[in-house]
């Protein structure tokens, strides 16, 4: 365990980093808002950590803090500017936003180190620090899927239209929204900076909005154990794709193409139809031979079959 | 001046060459190809692995490159982009699956032809085809940037008059308005939908062999640049308006051949960028757009 954990930090590490960045798309899209912001954010957090702690030698809770605070005002503000935008539209926005950043870093002069970027952000953070960080953010947003906030967000993203009829406050909703996304991404781009010790343009280009869409989409986007999943396996499976070599790239490309396109609910998704599928097969089989009468009236009414599965604690069965 | 002037023209048509098929897809049959880019460089790196082989001219090159282009965007369509749309619960649910699918198909060319190049830039130095350059006084004019410009505007306005003018192009249209109505007055969607993709994927390989042939040379990697671009130029001139493609492909490579010839050129990436989204901020429609065509 201990070589393990040696031999492989930076790979644990970036699991970590990558499931924060991957969860600062996942989050805005829980809410039904098609967003890169997270990834421009990555840039924010990362170039704010850098020059803290290059130029002022702050701790590392200071200089990623400072980046997250920045990157959650720039996201309150770009909220406010995109608010009329939705869909592909609101995408392109953010995406050009994302990609802009990385061109005003390559022309920030001494202040961003320009195309060579920054080198030398030496600091205390390890990797139990980040595993920490990762974790309380991962608790806080289980919260967040729960209760009445979870099924607010829920009602959002399915009809938004609906969502205000109810009684939700749709705008502050996606406000915040883009605040949290701000955050995870700047605080994934901080940690990378610090642990990696440099930061250049070409880190926080075009390639990290592909490597966050894919993990949320492969994992599965409606909540955030599908990004975990999707974290571990693309930053995983490089090593264990070593065996057919140069053509790794083509066989990520296929991955992601078949769950696209054939999966939409990502792996978690598939573990949950089965979980479902196995749960009513567990049930039925009880009901056999006892009762094959209420099981047979159970089985053609579909609709109160479906009530019995989503709500087992209530259900009584004879 | 004038010499920058034509050569703001040839990027423009180049750019426009590759966004009509975007803006057209896009605006009728609600597809986004993030793909578009891979189709582009594959057609243009096919055709240079022919040309290594058997020296061909000009026209069979650019014939190859269309046919390639409008091979590979079909062979999309059938199998990612038609599932998609069949299987997917509703219309944004499906935009999304179309972007990330399109993401990860366009990785698939762009590795074969990295590996097979390994990243070295390509060229189409084994046809019998050759630049040469006419010296009309006050501009320098090569063979290349005429079929440029000839090919990018007159396919611009063969494609805006079919639209406008022809039946199958009304039908489009009407998909684009609203395809649900349109099947019911008897539009065939599928084949629409597949005859526009071969016609947006013809029209990436023509634009990727004719970039390879202005350019010289050109690097797997060339595909992303170009999509940003068409983007930019499909959103300054509004999604669906074949004249706003026109304009914001030419607004686009004017404002960045200004920006190029008057500072050191490290600024021009950005201008896509702004582009987009001051466009989007301002006149979200485009300067062409029309509320109908607006998918959201």
């Amino acid at each position: 365990m201990n070589t393990w954990w040696l031999s492989n930090q930076i790979l644990i590490q970036s699991t970590f980093i990558s499931l924060l960045l991957a969860l600062s798309i996942q989050v805005p899209l829980r809410a039904g808002v098609f967003s890169f912001a997270g990834i421009g954010s990555y840039a924010i957090g990362a170039y704010t950590a850098a020059i803290l702690t290059i130029r002022a030698q702050v701790a590392p809770v200071v200089a990623i803090g400072a980046g997250v605070l920045l990157a959650a005002v720039v996201g309150y503000l770009l909220a406010l500017l995109v608010a009329r935008l939705s869909g592909l539209y609101l995408g392109m926005a953010t995406i050009s936003f994302t990609l802009f950043l990385g061109v005003l870093a390559t022309n920030g002069g001494d202040l961003t180190g320009g195309a060579t970027g920054l080198f030398g952000a030496l600091s205390t953070l390890t990797t139990e620090h980040v595993i920490a960080i990762t974790v309380v953010v991962l608790v806080l947003l289980a919260a967040s899927e729960r209760g009445s906030f979870g099924r607010r967000v829920d009602a959002v993203r399915e009809d938004p239209q609906l969502a205000v009829s109810l009684g939700v406050d749709v705008v502050r909703v996606r406000r915040r929204v883009f605040v949290v996304s701000g955050a995870l991404g700047a605080c994934a781009g901080g940690m990378n900076t610090l642990l990696r010790t440099t930061v250049s343009p070409e880190t926080v280009g075009f390639h990290l909005v592909v490597t966050a869409l894919t993990i949320i989409i492969v994992g599965g986007a409606m909540s955030w154990a599908g990004a975990a999943i999707g974290a571990v396996i693309f930053t995983w499976l490089p090593s264990i794709l070593q065996f057919v070599g140069e053509w790794q790239l083509l066989v990520y490309g296929i991955v992601v193409a078949i769950a696209a396109v054939y999966v939409p609910g990502g792996l978690l998704g598939l573990l949950q139809e089965g979980w479902r599928r196995m749960r009513r097969r567990g049930r039925r089989l009880p009901a056999e031979g006892a009762v094959a009468q209420t099981q047979a009236a159970a089985a053609v009414d579909p609709e109160k079959e479906l009530a019995a599965l989503a709500a087992p604690t209530t259900e009584v069965r004879p | 001046m004038a010499q920058d002037v034509l050569n703001a023209l040839t990027l423009g048509s180049l750019y426009l060459l590759f966004a009509l098929g975007m803006s057209l897809a896009w605006g009728t049959i609600g597809i986004l190809n993030f793909a578009h880019g891979s189709i582009f460089m594959f057609a243009a790196f096919t055709a240079h692995l022919v040309s290594e082989e058997v020296a061909l001219p000009m026209p069979a090159m650019i014939g190859l490159g269309v046919l390639i282009g409008a091979a590979m965007s079909v062979l999309i369509q059938v199998l990612a982009f038609e599932p998609i749309q069949r299987r997917a619960r509703d219309h944004r649910k499906a935009e999304l699956q179309i972007i990330v699918g399109g993401i990860g198909i366009a990785i698939i060319p762009l590795a074969i032809a990295q590996r097979i190049t390994k990243s070295v830039p390509f060229g189409y130095s084994g046809g019998t085809f050759r630049v040469t350059t006419y010296d009309l006084g006050f501009v320098r004019v090569s063979n290349i940037q005429l079929v440029i410009l000839v090919a990018a505007l007159g396919l611009a306005g063969l494609i805006g008059w079919w639209l406008r003018a022809a039946r199958p192009g009304l039908a489009l249209r009407a998909i684009g308005v609203d395809s649900e109505v349109a099947t019911m007055m008897g539009v065939d969607r599928r084949r629409l939908a597949l005859l526009t993709m071969a016609v947006a994927g013809a029209l990436a390989g023509l634009a990727g062999v004719l970039l390879t042939y202005y350019l010289g040379s050109i690097a797997p990697e060339s595909g992303d640049a170009f999509l940003l671009k068409a983007f930019a130029a499909i959103i300054l001139g509004g999604v669906g308006s074949i004249a706003g493609v026109v304009v914001g492909a030419m607004v686009l490579a004017g404002v960045e051949t200004v920006v190029l010839v008057n500072t050191d050129g490290s600024w021009t990436p950005a201008i896509a960028f702004a582009l987009i989204f001051l466009m989007l901020l301002v006149r979200p429609n485009g300067l062409f757009g029309r509320q109908e065509v607006r998918r959201t």
